[in-house]
């Protein structure tokens, strides 16, 4: 049986998913989206608009009322504890509120993606040692994260998410708390990522990181989506 | 890096973040395996001294009158046909007068004044070793008393009564107080590792998020479990060891301790008290991780 080249190149395949969260609160509602392999997608809208709902669904933090969600080909709605965990470690996630162990240190912060797919020491000291230099926070690798600044954590959240260079990548508001210099950086490692092949989807209203973009723009507003061209 | 490499390392990370809990919980262990152990040691001690008394219990029947060498041949029949018993030994009065000479010693002048003509003819039995309970002994003794020509039969009866009583309760306090400290060891050990587990909930939550697998979670709290069932064990067991040599070293000596010959428990129960620690903190581990396993 052959697969047809662009069904083959998906990674994400939402299909008229709904998202209703309890008692009636429609967070999204019948939402259609792809992504392409190697593709980088920014998902604007106002707070509230359903972006980190559509994030919690992709990484199956939530599950859809109805509608379809593939990843990589499979039904997340039919997967296993087992393959949720499998996929989960081929996802990068920057969370906006960061989910970082405030005791521990940055590099271990960092590290421990690397340490759940059991990568080796050094490969994760070389890996942690280059994200932290590409993202200006080399001098806070031994302080604990709960000591950092509020944009200082979130490089280190981006820096967790980018570690494996995950095939799909997801950021909820990566640059909400950087100054210029540091969301230039910041974008600067997306985009490296993103030349090597990761699917990078950043959920953001911030339109500097978009504006004059050539990479797909897409706009949720009240849970439904429309699809933007590049500003 | 290997998964088992990640699991001890982990593992030395959590017992480095609990130390005091950890501790804690080895403590209780210790305890557990201690008291428990005691107990046994005490009642395998008694049990043993019960066997070497045994070795030595015999039944003495008294008979009406001097037996023909039929009637001795009878009586011999008759015993074999209750049970088995080791030797059967028909004393004269002559010889049982010689015995309670030897067994008076320098106090043998009170016998002086006296023939054996005032002690009665006897047999002497000793059982062999499945006839040696109380009330096999009993049945054995009313056996022996129906038969024609017996006037009386002795063995320490309420001696061995008392001590068969002893040992029972021995018997029992040894498996209530094993009961009871299997419960606690696993109460205390799955709540202590819970403990560790609140404290982690935050980390356990993140590792989920990043993907962890069951295994990743579950191994370095199994590996905990496991170290501290270890470790427990071996520390009760060696304050056993040292109760044990302290007991001897103190109250062996002419008295009632002198009768018993203290022994500690044989290797095999040693290993076997250890295990059975070991996999009963692992199961304390297994309770409470199959619980943090659902975030």
């Amino acid at each position: 049986m052959t697969t047809h080249p662009s069904e083959n190149d998906k990674i994400v395949d939402i299909v008229k998913v709904t998202k209703i969260y309890p008692p009636d609160v429609m967070a999204l509602r019948d939402i259609s989206l792809t992504a392409r392999r190697g593709e980088l997608i920014f998902l604007t809208g106002a707070s509230g608009a359903g972006k980190t709902t559509l994030l919690k669904l992709l990484t199956c933090l939530e599950r859809p009322t109805k509608g379809v969600i593939e990843i990589g080909g499979n039904d997340i709605n039919t997967l296993t504890s087992k393959a949720v965990q499998k996929l989960r470690q081929r996802i990068g996630v920057a969370y906006q509120d960061f989910r970082l162990l405030p005791k521990q240190t940055v590099f271990q912060n960092i590290a421990m993606a690397m340490e759940v797919r059991f990568k080796s020491p050094k490969e994760i000291k070389q890996r942690v040692d280059e994200l932290l230099e590409m993202l200006a926070i080399t001098d806070k690798r031994n302080n604990p994260s709960g000591k950092l600044s509020r944009g200082e954590q979130q490089r280190v959240a981006i820096a967790r998410a980018a570690a494996n260079a995950p095939p799909l990548i997801l950021a909820d508001e990566p640059t909400g708390n950087l100054d210029d210099e540091s969301t230039a950086r910041v974008m600067s490692l997306f985009s490296q990522l993103n030349s090597q092949g990761s699917t990078i989807i950043i959920a953001t209203h911030d339109a500097s990181i978009y504006k004059n973009t050539h990479h797909r723009l897409l706009h949720l507003q009240h849970g439904q989506i429309t699809e933007k061209d590049t500003v | 890096m290997s998964i088992l490499s990640f699991i001890f390392s982990q593992t030395a990370r959590n017992i480095r973040h609990s130390w005091s809990v950890q501790l804690m919980t080895t403590f209780t262990v210790t305890l557990s395996v201690l008291i428990f152990s005691f107990f046994y040691l005490i009642y395998t001690n008694m049990v043993e001294a019960g066997s070497r008394l045994g070795d030595d219990l015999r039944l003495i029947v008294y008979l009406d009158e001097t037996p023909s060498s039929e009637r001795k041949a009878l009586y011999t029949k008759n015993i074999h046909n209750f049970g088995k018993v080791e030797k059967v030994f028909f004393i004269s009065p002559d010889e049982a007068f010689q015995r309670l000479e030897k067994q008076l010693g320098t106090e043998n002048d009170v016998l002086k004044d006296l023939t054996s003509s005032f002690l009665p003819y006897s047999i002497d039995i000793y059982p062999s070793k499945e006839l040696r309970n109380l009330s096999r002994i009993k049945s054995f003794s009313d056996y022996l008393s129906s038969m024609p020509g017996v006037s009386k039969v002795q063995y320490g009866h309420s001696w061995i009564e008392r001590f068969s009583y002893f040992i029972k309760l021995l018997r029992l306090i040894v498996i209530l107080s094993g009961t009871l400290l299997l419960f606690t060891t696993i109460f205390m050990v799955s709540y202590t590792i819970r403990l560790t587990v609140v404290a982690r909930h935050q980390e356990l939550k993140v590792l989920r998020y990043l993907g962890a697998t069951n295994w990743y979670i579950k191994g370095p709290v199994l590996v905990e479990g496991f170290l501290l069932g270890f470790l427990g064990s071996t520390l009760g067991l060696a304050a056993l060891y040292i109760l044990f040599q302290w007991i001897k070293t103190n109250f062996s000596g002419p008295g009632f301790m002198n009768l018993f010959t203290l022994s500690f428990l044989p290797a095999s129960h040693t290993v076997l008290i250890l295990i059975i620690s070991v996999l009963l903190c692992t199961s304390g581990s297994m309770i409470s991780v199959r619980k943090l396993l659902r975030i």
